[in-house]
């Protein structure tokens, strides 16, 4: 046996069960206190395909045919299954579930003749939010129990060991099973389960079966190149992937945007200008979907698909929640231009599709008050904050988001720190840190009016200690000072290589500012890094900005 | 109507004669000496309008070059520009904000515009768009999207070594004449050279003491001002006090290199 170990992943996957999920969750009017149970037409008998908690108790159980239900339970209740109702009600739970995390994947698809009902979580790194992991399952099965809905649950390390426990663990005295396996104990955990437990194929199951095979343990007995010649590839990794020494992917289900056009073409378009045509086309649909929800799209996805199956993705950021078609067709022709080589074609792009992926609503400002309230002031103000909205995204896609920016103060002493260059679209914050900063501000004017992107060392020819340069060389320039004032000392802020938001590089040495003024009429703020014999011996000058 | 100025002509002097052919020549172009105008607040200056131009003041619909006079002068030239870009941006019923873009090149020579600053300029950090580094082309076409939004006020922008050609200034001035907003155009000393359609342009320098020598060196505001030739010196406090003169030891005034350890 090869033995290899396990991934140490540090995933965390829950696995739900619900073994009466089309039975609890129908919509068909039945009595409560009696037996119900699902049918189905299938290879000329009628058979059980969904079940009551109840039904089960009365010894019915999955497949049986209708014939000998009858004879076991002579009232019981019946209908027609409907499973693609029973389907879409749990992708609607799939969707629920994603207030404990954002990935909730299908189980994956099972050749077995009943259908049976389950969900995967990938909860790493969640489960403390509610409390622990126990707190997150008894959380998860408590709300299912207030619907109705027997729901067992077991976290593991793999998607393999989770789906084979929460199917064929250990039951519990409760109506439900919660299993919670610790990393890395998936084996121990697995082994002693039914070979069933694997995500076997039926034929494989019956195989183990007459074998004598009773246990994951039994299997994993053998080397795994005899398994493999007997069974075949899948069993193998089936159970690799149980023990966690083979990793395994988890496919989310996400929400379909709500926002969608899409254009097909008969031929593939290689044209620039029929394609903005058709983007704009796009556009303008998009819009008029927007409009009638009075939904704006805060951003957009667009992806176009080449006929060999390449697809080149765009998204765009907006301003504003925006329902103007014209506006996203100009923005999508900037962004377009921009590519360096342009919209690589191939053989012509044979499907378009434009998502809204992000929409908020948007609230139609209201026309006038009356006729006697003449030229509100809100609205004077609002047109102009929409029209700035429209060239930010305009800016935006030409330029860039990094470069399209706003200054935003910052609470802190340091003079390049003391205000951030953030991007006009990121949504504004509270105004704690500006009140702070204006309070703590000296006089404006001593500051100067450009300040260069990183300070720039100059070369000092004659100075006096704790005093300003006479002399000193920047770029290659001499400069003669003849006025001076200073020093304004800024000390290091000592707190903040405690809270750690400092990067490594950042200045710890006390700075003498001067400002100063050469014989030319320039004007610079410098300053000595560091103070004499306490911090330092020779220390260095660096222009810092200049003065108009 | 093709007589008259010819028989005008015969009878009068070589200036008349010029100064009837413009106001012939103005009757066919556009007068642009209309719409909202503004004082600079810097007296001399407003004196100088108010004498020359017909209706008194720096027009705002226009595009305004101001140019460094020397390479290390684009500081002043840009205070100079903020300076007039705060006297736009404080006329009533103004639109609010301030859109100032750089190249590359003038963001690494000249710097970023520094927040706390701005007051001291007579503007404020919150009215504050700003274009960190783009090509020129991509600035002036940055420029023209912004003269067509009513919520810029003003537009400063900064090129170190490259100047927009006549199209482009053509193209610039006509939209911020149609839009009535000013656009500010600084210009490394490299690059203030060309020509350019722009309604003024000025040439800074840095003076001691915190001066500037302000040169008008075009105005085309109207046609009848003559070419101005007389330059300002401005003494705007850009700092907050006169800097005390620095006492200069004997061996400083040499070479000598001080080092006392």
């Amino acid at each position: 046996m090869r033995d290899s170990a396990p991934l140490a992943t540090g995933r965390r996957i829950v696995a739900l069960w619900f073994p009466y999920w089309a039975g609890e969750t129908t919509q068909i009017a039945y009595d409560k206190t009696q037996s119900f149970a699902l049918i189905e037409r299938s290879k000329n008998a009628q058979r059980l395909v969904g079940l009551t908690p109840l039904a089960a108790q009365q010894g019915l159980r999955l497949g049986l045919s209708l014939a000998d239900a009858r004879a076991l339970l002579p009232d019981l209740q019946t209908a027609m299954a409907e499973p693609r109702e029973a389907a879409a009600r749990l992708q609607k739970c799939a969707y629920w579930l994603q207030r404990y995390t954002p990935w909730v994947g299908h189980d994956p698809p099972s050749d077995s003749e009943v259908k049976d009902y389950g969900l995967l979580l990938d909860v790493s790194g969640c489960a403390h939010l509610f409390g622990g992991e126990r707190a997150l399952l008894a959380d998860m099965q408590a709300r299912f129990l207030k619907r109705g809905i027997t729901a067992h649950a077991a976290m593991a390390g793999t998607v393999g060991a989770a789906w084979g426990l929460v199917r064929f663990g250990a039951t519990a005295k409760q109506a439900w099973r919660q299993i919670i396996v610790p990393e890395g104990q998936e084996g121990e955990a697995v082994l002693p389960l039914p070979p069933a437990a694997l995500r076997l194929s039926g034929g494989h199951i019956d195989l183990c079966q007459r074998l004598g095979l009773a246990t994951i343990g039994d299997l994993a007995g053998f080397a795994r190149r005899e398994l493999t010649r007997r069974f075949g590839p899948a069993p193998v990794l089936r159970l690799e992937q149980a023990l966690g020494q083979a990793g395994e992917s988890l496919n989310p289900c996400l929400p379909p945007p709500r926002f969608l056009v899409r254009h097909n073409l008969a031929h593939g378009v290689t044209q620039m200008q029929a394609l903005a045509q058709l983007i704009a086309d796009l556009c303008t649909r998009l819009a008029v979907q927007l409009q009638k929800a009075s939904h704006g799209a805060q951003r957009l996805d667009l992806a176009l698909t080449r006929s060999d199956n390449a697809v080149l993705a765009l998204s765009l950021p907006l301003a504003h929640p925006c329902a103007d078609g014209t506006h996203m067709a100009r923005l999508f022709e900037e962004r377009l231009s921009r590519l360096s080589r342009g919209v690589d074609a191939g053989y012509g792009i044979e499907h378009l599709s434009l998502a809204a992926s992000r929409t908020a609503p948007i609230v139609q400002p209201q026309e006038t008050m009356g006729a006697f309230e003449d030229s509100p002031r809100s609205q004077r103000r609002a047109a102009p904050i929409a029209a700035l909205g429209g060239l930010y995204d305009r800016l935006v896609s030409r330029l860039g988001a990094q470069v399209v920016v706003r200054p935003v103060p910052h609470a802190s002493y340091i003079p390049e720190r003391a205000v951030k260059l953030v991007p006009v679209l990121t949504p504004e914050q509270g105004a704690s840190d500006k009140q702070e900063l204006s309070a703590s501000l000296p006089d404006p004017a001593t500051r100067p009016l450009f300040m260069l992107c990183a300070p720039e060392p100059i070369e000092v020819i004659a100075e006096i200690p704790e005093g300003a340069p006479y002399r000193f060389r920047w770029r290659r320039v001499r400069h003669e000072i003849t006025a001076a004032y200073g020093p304004e000392r800024i000390s290091p802020e000592w707190w903040a290589g405690l809270t750690g938001d400092t990067p490594a590089h950042h200045n710890r040495q006390t700075r003498d500012y001067y400002r100063l003024e050469d014989t030319q009429g320039h004007r610079f703020w410098v300053y000595r890094d560091g103070l004499y014999e306490r911090e330092t011996t020779q220390p260095r000058w660096f222009m810092h900005g200049v003065f108009p | 109507m093709e007589t008259k100025p010819a028989a005008h002509i015969k009878t009068t002097t070589t200036s008349q004669k010029l100064a009837g052919l413009r106001r012939l020549v103005a009757r066919f172009e556009p007068v642009v000496a209309q719409g909202p105008h503004i004082q600079t607040g810097f007296a001399d200056i407003d004196a100088y309008f108010e004498e020359q131009v017909a209706n008194a003041g720096l027009a705002c619909g226009g595009l305004h070059e101001v140019v460094a006079a020397r390479a290390g002068d684009m500081a002043a030239a840009l205070g100079f520009a903020h300076r007039l870009a705060a006297r736009f941006l404080d006329r009533p019923h103004t639109q609010d904000m301030l859109l100032y873009g750089q190249t590359h090149m003038a963001c690494r020579e000249a710097g970023q515009p520094y927040g706390p600053a701005l007051a001291a300029h007579g503007l404020s950090a919150d009215r504050l768009v700003y274009i960190d580094g783009a090509r020129l082309p991509d600035l002036l076409w940055a420029g023209e999207e912004a003269l067509l939004c009513s919520a810029i006020g003003c537009i400063v922008l900064s090129s170190w070594d490259a100047a927009p050609s006549f199209t482009a200034s053509r193209r610039l001035s006509l939209a911020a004449r149609a839009a009535e907003r000013p656009l500010v155009m600084a210009l490394g000393a490299q690059a203030g050279t060309s020509a350019s359609a722009a309604t003024t342009r000025w040439q800074v320098e840095a003076l001691p003491q915190q001066g500037w020598q302000v040169r008008l060196t075009k105005l085309r505001m109207s046609h009848n001002a003559p070419p101005p030739n007389a330059g300002w010196t401005l003494y705007p406090k850009t700092m907050s006090q006169t800097l005390p003169l620095m006492e200069r030891p004997a061996e400083i005034s040499g070479a000598a290199q001080v080092r006392a350890g």
